[in-house]
């Protein structure tokens, strides 16, 4: 009996120390995680600083922070951020939307799909950036070409994720959804679109870092404004504290917004 | 399906009892020569051969038979999702192309909406049918009650249990009152204890809805305990070897499964399975 008791006890105080242990490493990883970055900016001051590599092409955080500084005061950040958002939202909403549609018409329609698959396999692996000469060619520095980089790459990831999406909705709920007698326009809008949502999102995700690559090959093409514009700029001009403020801010921006979608997301497919 | 006693007024209500006219001189399904052949890759297999056989109104049948011997072929066909190769079927009197409101389904998986709710996934085919989201919701509510679930009604399918699940996709199927209900063994995928219970509840359930039922089943306890008469088909190609009478009293439970009679009736069954069993071995050594 008192064996028994002082065993319990001793496992429950085991459990406890684990508890505990566990409780201990998750507050120590959390500590590390919080130094990471200002570690990294300290390193890199001092080895900028210490004469070892070349200051001018490779400065100091201090100096990218002033620069950046300089940059939003003069208010040419504001438009650069605005253009350069423009031109990726724009470019995503447009070919995100022509994505899910045709997605959706070759995923449901066989003819469709015998129609137009061929040809999208065909031109999908062609990397965008390929397609700047031409499309200096046809839309000179206009914004119309740069929408058309953005929608290019924005489209084909959407169209066959979204057509995978629509293939795979599980035959089970469209077996049951026949013998509750829905009609064909309810199952397509209901059934077959929701069934496939969650390869959409995963397809609009994806869609959205593409459309900063295929961002970053329109601005070098040549425009009047926008962040990778800048860089560019700044390049020339041997400014290469504003060319590091520039990729940090162009890391920051897709950083974001690809935690927005991931969060948009989770929301839109919160049942899986 | 819960135990207690809570009255189905509106259900039994909305579901016609009287025998019709048509109703008494033919059966709830007729089943005539029906064949179906598959095209695959070593040509074409017969799933299912030359099988007759007719349900009388309010009829519960099961179908019972080894894996592969074409009994879910049969229901889908009986449901309108697949087209027979050969022969006819006839329910309520009018031959089947297509899924019909009037005959219901349940699948061995539940194959629930996961973007709906309980209530809104039984609500799903009174709405398709045309019946406003009040009415819907009202008829979703009484079949909620009536299978137990009050409590999960604003659940969603990912938080149930398999035997919840399930009980939702009956709901969901009798929501559109349908004159038959086919269910594909709606409890193979639970365990044994669950699916006792399951049973018991679908033997209640029964005596408040008065639709023609076909159960298909690899369990020949399920089918005896379950059914007024058994069908037993061989396996594949698919033919019907067999029809038994199960004249046990009503109401049953699993309780029956002790009982002579019953081990008496479970015995005639497993004669006609291996003797079968033993032919289809033969056939496949010489073959
Ligand atoms: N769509 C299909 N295409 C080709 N063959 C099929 C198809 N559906 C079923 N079959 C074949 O028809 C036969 C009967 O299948 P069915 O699913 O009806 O069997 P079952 O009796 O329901 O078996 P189980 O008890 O395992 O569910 C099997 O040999 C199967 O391989
Ligand atoms: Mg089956």
């Amino acid at each position: 009996m008192a064996l028994d008791e002082a065993l319990t006890a001793d496992q429950g105080d085991g459990r406890v120390r684990a508890r505990r242990d566990a409780g201990r490493l998750q507050r120590l990883n959390i500590l590390i995680g919080a130094l990471s970055v200002p570690a990294f900016v300290l390193l890199w001051e001092l080895v900028a600083r210490s004469g070892i590599v070349n200051i001018v092409l490779f400065p100091p955080p201090s100096v990218v922070a002033v620069a950046i500084f300089e940059w939003m005061r003069s208010g040419q950040f504001f438009l650069d951020l605005t253009a350069s958002l423009y031109r990726v939202t724009t470019g995503f909403t447009v070919g995100a939307a022509l994505g899910i549609f045709l997605g959706i018409m070759t995923g449901q329609f066989p003819v469709v799909s015998s129609l137009l698959s061929p040809l999208f396999h065909i031109l999908r692996p062609i990397p965008p950036i390929a397609f700047v000469p031409i499309v200096i060619l046809w839309f000179g520095l206009s914004e119309t070409g740069k929408l058309f980089l953005v929608v290019w790459g924005v489209f084909f990831t959407v169209w066959l994720s979204t057509h995978i999406g629509v293939q795979k909705v599980d035959r089970g709920l469209i077996r049951a959804a026949l013998m509750l007698g829905t009609p064909r326009r309810q199952m397509l809008q209901e059934i077959i679109m929701l069934g496939a949502l969650p390869y959409i999102v995963v397809g609009l995700r994806t869609a959205v870092s593409i459309s900063f690559y295929t961002l970053v090959a329109a601005e070098l093409a040549g425009t009047f404004a926008g962040i990778v514009y800048r860089i560019e700029i700044a390049q020339q001009n041997l400014q290469t504290g504003q060319v590091m403020g520039g990729l940090a801010a162009l890391g920051l921006i897709s950083f974001a917004a690809d935690r927005m979608f991931a969060a948009f997301a989770e929301r839109t497919v919160w049942w899986r | 399906m819960q135990p207690g006693h809570r009255s189905n007024a509106k259900l039994s209500l909305a579901i016609p009892q009287t025998a019709t006219a048509t109703e008494r001189c033919q059966p709830a399904i007729q089943v005539s020569n029906l064949s179906i052949v598959f095209d695959t890759h070593h040509g074409q297999l017969i799933a299912v051969d030359r099988v007759s056989f007719d349900v009388p109104h309010g009829e519960f049948v099961c179908i019972v038979g080894p894996s592969g011997c074409g009994k879910s072929t049969v229901l889908n066909t009986i449901a309108g999702l697949e087209e027979p190769f050969e022969g006819e079927i006839l329910v309520e009197g009018l031959p089947v192309h297509r899924p019909r409101p009037d005959v219901g389904m349940v699948f061995q998986q539940p194959h629930l909406f996961p973007w709906k709710s309980v209530r809104r996934n039984i609500a799903h085919g009174p709405r398709m049918l045309g019946k406003s989201a009040q009415q819907a919701n009202a008829i979703a509510d009484d079949l909620i009650a009536i299978v137990g679930l009050k409590r999960f009604a604003d659940a969603f399918p990912n938080t149930l249990s398999g035997g919840m699940q399930q009980r939702v996709a009956i709901a969901r199927a009798l929501a559109n009152q349908p004159r038959v209900l086919l269910m594909d063994e709606p409890f193979g995928a639970l365990d044994a204890q669950t699916r006792a219970v399951m049973q018991d509840n679908l033997l209640e359930l029964r005596n408040r809805i008065k639709a023609t039922i076909v159960f298909v089943t690899h369990d020949i306890d399920e089918a005896i305990v379950l059914a007024d008469r058994v069908l037993i088909m061989s396996a594949g190609p698919g033919r019907i070897l067999r029809q038994l009478n199960v004249e046990l009293p009503r109401p049953r439970s699993n309780a029956i499964l002790l009982e002579p009679a019953y081990l008496a009736l479970k015995k005639d069954c497993l004669d006609v399975i291996r003797a079968e069993g033993l032919r289809a071995f033969r056939q496949s050594d010489e073959a």
